[in-house]
């Protein structure tokens, strides 16, 4: 078999971030390749290069073993690369022989008009051919998403691509539609094309690819054959082994549960169940962890939870008072602070200074407001308290926010949230993007919460943070809480198997209402989770 | 599990509140005419004899040809993407430079081609600063009517001591022998070339659009230009054909409108008048389809025409500025009742090629 794309230690560099890093890949022809990583790992960025929308800083594209200088994706297109991305690029209003041929299309008469009949027809043999089920005819708005990305792949195909780049191409498709889309690639691999799609989920790079590179922070951590790999393997990959931190923690005090979530369901944007009847509770002086590959569900549970998404049904209390209906602004006076996935999208405004985030959340409670107005020296006094207790570098509180770094962003934000006097923290992937000082600042910020009996629900993909942090660790996968462990006694491979969606011996479905009833019905901690660790060790001695 | 989406459409059969509305309007007119042919004497009478007048569809074709030219300018400029406001301004350079050149040089002809040239470099100044330096397509569009506004009388003063420039030789209309006779319609077959250049201008903007591969562009541009973009068509060259297009749509329709009259008027609003903005409607109203366009320009005209000659005739003793509303109360009425447009996706948004 011949090499049809080498990617030679490509490194992409953007202000302040490395999105790739030294990447190495080599993709075979005639083989489906996934690209395997989380959300933020530089898969597309990568492809990005391929495909010649990015330039890379440094490395070396190769084609068919040819060198090749991508300035343009119409660069990558003559030398037979193609990218479907995860964003359909159509025009809804035209057909779908139009959309194919768009930028190409079949002349006649000397240039004065597109030859519509000969661009059906080769539509309908290139669809044919591939065992494609499409209308060249239809309106591209009129039919359903699983067709649009075939009309993608046409198009791609139309423009003599060898090679098809699919940016997540399972993330808009029902399960049926998954499948077809899987065939599919099987008959375009069998008549020489090859496939790289990136993916984060990795029971599907596991079932479709031949070989699977996994991705972390920019880095290739491991290229694998799909058969001789297993899923524990690849979530550890994925999720990494940082060094477990050493963290030193007194034993957790339970106190009355804090945050009680029930039987809760929410879709996502396009109204696909994302949370199935997810339960569990977060008592007072305790950090319950979410851990799981990212995109299982976490993202709207915890918008569930803060009210930036209204469930499908089951509910939320706080304190013991039902606020599934509570909104937004009602929580946090309520006590409940959050620290947001995105810092730049949901935790600060990026052109306002500090004075002006330092209030954002509270800015309509006193001491920052009276009878309408904001107290601007009440407000400056207080950004320049979170400056200085939260070490925020440089420490100018006139600085907009987005002239900081991302980890002193960071450390801006869970200095606001913790000085909201917060009952409840919720935070999520608080230490992504962030150095490693400022990594344990925030840490022991955390557990100096928990240790004055406040509740921290701690979501992150980070397997050493969640685990480091957390008195009990929830392992999330496609939606549904696989089980609820003792963070102490778990092995790393149980948890690559749980967030894999698989159980390890002695772990169970039900054996999550166990561990959680122990320590909700028992106060001692390290009593109540003596089974679970049995459980564990067993487990690890398989 | 997932919840499904069930998109709702009106179904065609369905009668809407505007349907209905509609339907009583055409009966309420229908029985006006009828009631005229069948009492000549009457005011209803009086009033579709004015109607069915030749010289009305006459008058309607030559209030056509500026808002009609206009409007393919429009829809050319605002299906790439880019909303030209600005068709005003370009009538208004065009309708000057076209008189000047024509008194400078004695020839209709090249009055035309300088007020086509007057017009696209305007055009090209719009577009230079929408596409190349971003600036807000619709602030963009006033100023470059009002620079219009401002230049054109300026230069009349200048070279002419007035706003008004003096008078030129204007081009005989072509008549056709024999179909020129037919009661009514012979208007068509006696009209003046820009009328005829109308008729070729709408036939060869409807088959651009949607049988060319340029057309397709222009689609995609305005409706999805990434699309375009990945597809390796250049969004911004596209942008600029198309608005450089529109200025020498407006071009041809400036120049005709006051070559037809042999003068350009510069006091207050200028001859133009509003066309512009009109020609704005006139291709939302046609929903972008050239045909559209033309049809409800000529609708347009057609009642200023009438209002033109029930304000010459005296027919129903109505003070004459209500009259002289009718074609704007008009419109406003059937574009609340049969308005509906399908503006292009990305109308008003810069594109740059690589913004992720």
């Amino acid at each position: 078999m011949s090499t049809a794309v080498t990617l030679d230690g490509i490194t992409k560099r953007f202000p302040g971030v490395v999105a790739n890093d030294d990447v190495t890949l080599e993709v075979e022809r005639g083989t489906v390749h996934a690209l395997l990583g989380e959300n933020g790992a530089g898969k597309t960025t990568l492809m990005n290069v391929l495909y010649g929308l990015y330039e890379p800083t440094a490395g070396q594209v190769y084609v068919d073993g040819e060198p090749r200088e991508f300035d343009s994706p119409r660069d990558a297109i003559d030398a037979g690369v193609g990218m479907i991305h995860q964003h359909f690029m159509l025009v809804d209003p035209m057909t779908v022989a139009e959309n194919i041929t768009l930028g190409n299309e079949p002349r006649k008469w000397g240039g004065l008009a597109v030859d519509r009949d000969a661009a059906r027809e080769q539509v309908r043999e290139l669809s044919e051919r591939y065992g494609f089920d499409v209308d060249p005819d239809a309106d591209v708005e009129d039919v359903s998403v699983g067709v649009q990305q075939r009309v993608e792949i046409l198009k791609a195909l139309y423009r003599g691509a060898d090679v098809l780049i699919l940016d997540e191409p399972t993330a808009v498709l029902t399960p049926q539609e998954v499948e077809e889309l899987l065939a599919v690639l099987e008959e375009l691999t069998a008549q020489g094309k090859t496939i790289i799609f990136i993916t984060h989920k990795l029971g599907e790079a596991m079932h479709a690819a031949d070989d699977i590179t996994v991705l972390r922070d920019g880095k290739n951590v491991g290229s694998v054959k799909a058969d001789t790999t297993t899923r524990e393997e690849l979530a550890e990959l994925m999720v990494g082994r940082e060094v477990l931190m050493e963290t030193d923690k007194p034993p957790a005090e339970p106190g009355a549960v804090s945050l009680a979530v029930d039987g809760l369901r929410a879709t996502d944007e396009r109204g696909v169940e994302v949370v199935s009847d997810v339960s569990f509770d977060v008592r007072e002086g305790e950090v319950f962890g979410i851990a799981g590959v990212d995109g299982n569900g976490q993202a709207e549970l915890i918008e569930a939870v803060t009210g930036l998404r209204q469930p499908e049904s089951g509910t939320v209390s706080f304190g013991g008072t039902d606020v599934t209906d509570w909104s937004r602004r009602r929580r946090i006076d309520e006590g409940m602070a959050y620290i947001p996935e995105d810092r730049q999208e949901r935790g600060l405004v990026m052109e306002f200074d500090l004075v002006d985030n330092a209030i954002l959340g509270s800015q309509h409670t006193a001491p920052f407001a009276r009878g309408g107005r904001i107290d601007w020296d009440a407000t400056r006094e207080h950004a320049e308290r979170i400056v200085a207790e939260y070490d925020v570098r440089p420490p100018n509180a006139d600085a907009t926010s987005g002239s900081l770094s991302g980890g002193n962003q960071q450390k801006f934000i869970v200095g606001r949230e913790f000085e909201r006097d917060p009952e409840l923290v919720v935070a999520t992937h608080p230490t992504r993007g962030v150095d490693i000082g400022s990594t344990e600042f925030i840490h022991d910020r955390l557990l100096d919460l928990r240790n004055e009996g406040r509740a921290v629900l701690l979501v992150s993909s980070k397997l050493d943070e969640v685990q480091g942090l957390s008195d009990r660790l929830a392992v999330m996968y496609e939606g549904e809480v696989m089980d609820v462990v003792d963070p102490e006694a778990v092995t790393e491979e149980e948890l690559g198997l749980l967030m894999a969606g698989e159980y390890p011996e002695g772990y169970g479905p039900e054996s999550e209402a166990g561990d959680a009833g122990c320590v909700a019905t028992d106060g001692e901690p390290n009593e109540a989770t003596q089974p679970a660790s049995n459980d564990g060790s067993e487990g690890g001695t398989r | 599990m997932s919840s499904e989406t069930v998109r709702g459409r009106l179904t065609d059969g369905e009668l809407s509140p505007q349907r209905v509305a509609g339907l009583v309007a055409a009966v309420l007119l229908a029985g006006l005419v009828l009631w005229g042919f069948a009492f000549p004497e009457t005011q209803a009478g009086r009033f579709v004899a004015i109607l069915t007048d030749r010289s009305t569809l006459a008058a309607t074709l030559r209030l056509s040809v500026p808002i009609a030219f206009a409007a393919l300018g429009g829809i050319f400029a605002e299906k790439s993407g880019v909303i030209n406001i600005g068709l005003e301004g370009l009538l208004i350079v065009s309708a000057f430079g076209g008189v000047y050149m024509a008194d400078v040089t004695g020839s209709v002809w090249m009055g035309l081609a300088a007020g086509i040239v007057a017009s696209t470099l305007l055009a090209l100044l719009f577009a230079v600063v929408c596409i190349e330096f971003r600036a807000d397509q619709i602030i963009a569009g006033l100023a470059i009517w009002l620079i219009a506004l401002g230049l054109a009388p300026f230069a009349s003063q200048v070279v002419y001591g007035g706003p008004n420039t003096a008078s030129v030789d204007t081009v005989d209309a072509i008549v056709i022998p024999g179909l020129s006779s037919i009661p009514f319609f012979g208007a068509l077959f006696s009209a003046t070339p820009f009328v005829y250049l109308m008729f070729g201008a709408v036939a060869a903007s409807w088959w651009t659009l949607n049988r060319t591969s340029f057309g397709r562009w222009v689609n995609a541009s305005g409706e999805n230009p990434k699309a375009l973009d990945t597809a390796g068509v250049n969004v911004t060259r596209v942008r600029y054909a198309a608005v450089l297009l529109s200025g020498v749509l407006c071009g041809f329709g400036g120049a005709a409108l006051s070559l037809s009259i042999g003068q350009f008027v510069g006091s207050g609003s200028t001859m133009v008048n509003g066309k512009g903005f009109i020609a704005i409607v006139t291709y939302l109203f046609g929903n972008y389809n050239p045909v559209g366009a033309l049809l409800s320009t000529m609708l347009f005209a057609g009642l200023d025409a009438l209002q033109l000659t029930l304000q010459a005739r005296d027919v129903f003793a109505v003070p004459q500025p209500l009259v002289r509303t009718i074609p704007y109360v008009t419109v406003i009425i059937v574009l609340a009742l049969f308005g509906r447009t399908r503006i292009p996706k990305a109308a008003g948004e810069h594109y740059e090629s690589g913004d992720e």
